[in-house]
């Protein structure tokens, strides 16, 4: 819709470009830093913390099933409405769409499930009701 | 051949049949098992009873309201209260629409994954409720314009099948802004509304400035309940409107019961009336819609699956609690100034919440705080001005003291009539 497609301006084309892409191996030797750093945690706080940062490093490696187990132990931990929250939302989506390329029943319905209680949480977070 | 007459006319006429008849073949289709299907059938069946049971309450306190509103304030346009559920209600039972809105409701599916596939939208809705609603207003519609039978189920699933796919297509872009990838898109049906907010925020705000990164309450509490909330709005319009009425005008209706007890006991009855109404619509869905969804997202692999609003609240939880706020009170001066453009309209506290919060998000994305504050507020008026002008039309199909909420479904109303208007002409 031409009234909100504003072009990327140049400074913020540049940005884009030049912001350095982490490489792949580089992430999994740090999450996997990090879960061993996760063994001795207890505070909740910097638990959840160091979980969506496990969390992101897999997304960022692609490896879908690892964010996806780190980012719902984060949600476990604290539900609140964050990075863990809306990279799940990605993940989520994405492997409903592999499950229906894949025409498998049972994974499409429980991804779309877990779409639902995401959307459900995000309701009972707001009215306060977690 | 006497057997095959009694069932067409005895039984296939029943709206509860015919939808518990649709929820079989969706489960049928999913392969499910026997005892799964005959379950899900008369689950189905039941939903609609409640659904109907929940509407006639509804109507019987909104009768009352109607009329003491007429005797306290002497307004021609007259007062309804914006309820999209109570509509739905109301077509379903009373209008005995029940059946068509059901089938109407499997085509709109059936159309939008036409469309997805054929088309470059590919966008399947997935918000169970909000296309029952875009189903009662084709159907509705349709019907008023002297439709029945096959044309009315065609028509009515085609233009809500277009509405579906459109309309999460028009959010797109500004959605592609907000969640940062195309991977989503927003199923609800008050896209216009966000829209309007997202302009007027673009004009008057400044989108660096955003409401995200100020301080706010996490959380609006005070609706942790959805009835009691609507329980806080409705008490004190019926108690105000009892008060100017007077007893000898509520007498008809309340016999010797004090006259502001009985509004007290009617807002409640308001508020019963919903729950049940709405435990019915979800006991109804909770059958067809996920049948409808597997089968769609595997026709249409590649879709962008448009989703129910709360799904966005997470990506600037601030800017909903400011776009509920500022809604509101948008809404507050869309009602006073209502009767301008048809009727006195009540606003719906719960459709301010998903609604405003969303047009919040939207408004932020495009004007920032400041966009947020006055794209919000005309959101509100806006969200009032249109049910106000579709009231005159749904009082003579036979609606009663009841508007619809959800901006879309309304603009599918004046699409009708603009139908009805140029074949008219001719």
């Amino acid at each position: 819709m031409f009234f909100f497609g504003k072009k990327k301006t140049e400074s913020e084309q540049k940005k884009t470009e030049s912001a350095p892409k982490p490489d792949r191996e580089e992430l999994l030797k740090k999450a996997s830093e990090l879960i061993q750093k996760l063994e001795g945690v207890q505070d909740k706080k910097e638990k959840t913390a160091l979980l969506n940062e496990i969390g992101s490093c897999f997304f960022q490696a692609k490896e879908q099933d690892q964010a996806i187990h780190y980012y719902e132990m984060s949600l476990e931990e604290d539900r609140q409405l964050g990075k863990a929250y809306t990279d799940l939302l990605k993940l989520y989506n994405q492997k409903r769409q592999a499950a229906a390329e894949a025409k498998d029943d049972a994974k499409l319905t429980e991804y779309m499930d877990k779409v639902q209680n995401l959307m459900q949480m995000s309701k009972d977070v707001i009215r306060g009701k977690i | 051949m006497v057997v095959l007459n009694f069932i067409i006319n005895n039984i296939l006429t029943q709206a509860a049949v015919v939808i518990g008849l649709i929820a079989c073949l969706g489960l049928a289709l999913q392969k499910k098992p026997a005892g799964t299907v005959v379950s899900g059938t008369l689950k189905t069946m039941l939903g609609f009873l409640v659904l109907s049971a929940g509407s006639s309450v509804i109507q019987s306190s909104l009768t009352f309201f109607g009329t003491a509103f007429n005797a306290a304030f002497h307004m021609k346009e007259g007062a309804v209260v914006a309820s999209i559920e109570a509509i739905n209600g109301q077509a379903m039972s009373d209008l005995g629409l029940g059946g068509e809105i059901a089938i109407t409701l499997a085509g709109i599916f059936v159309v939008n994954v036409i469309l997805a596939r054929i088309t470059k939208f590919k966008y399947i809705f997935l918000t169970g409720q909000a296309l029952l609603w875009e189903a009662t207003l084709c159907v509705v519609f349709a019907y008023f314009l002297g439709l029945s039978g096959l044309p009315l189920i065609l028509i009515g699933s085609l233009v809500g099948g277009v509405f579906a796919t459109l309309m999460p297509a028009l959010a797109q872009p500004i959605m592609r802004q907000i969640t940062g990838s195309d991977d989503i898109a927003l199923g609800h049906l008050c896209t216009v509304g966000y829209i309007v907010s997202a302009m007027v925020a673009k004009v008057t705000g400044d989108k660096n400035k955003s409401a995200e990164d100020i301080q706010l309450p996490k959380s609006l509490e005070f609706l942790q309940d959805t009835y009691l909330s609507v329980m806080t709005v409705m008490i004190p319009f019926y108690l105000i409107t009892a008060a100017f009425a007077g007893a000898e005008a509520c007498a008809p209706f309340c016999g010797n019961t004090n006259h502001i007890v009985y509004a007290f006991l009617q807002a409640l009855q308001f508020v019963t009336g919903l729950y049940v109404l709405m435990a019915g619509v979800r006991m109804l869905l909770a059958e067809i819609v996920p049948a409808f969804q597997g089968i769609s997202m595997k026709l249409v692999p590649d879709s962008k699956p448009a989703l129910d609003c709360p799904v966005l609240f997470p990506y600037a939880p601030n800017s909903v609690i400011l776009g509920f706020v500022f809604t509101t009170i948008g809404s507050l001066i869309g009602m006073l100034i209502s009767p301008i453009f048809g009727a006195f309209v009540i606003p719906g506290v719960m459709s301010n919440f998903f609604a405003g919060g969303t047009a919040g998000i939207f408004a932020n994305q495009m004007g920032g705080r400041r966009g947020v504050v006055i794209g919000c507020i005309v959101h509100g008026i806006f969200i009032m001005i249109l049910p106000a002008m579709l009231s005159p039309m749904l009082a003579q199909i036979g609606f009663v003291n009841v508007t619809c909420t959800d901006v879309d479904t309304i603009i599918t109303g004046f699409f009708f009539m603009l139908i009805k208007s140029v074949v008219g002409f001719f």
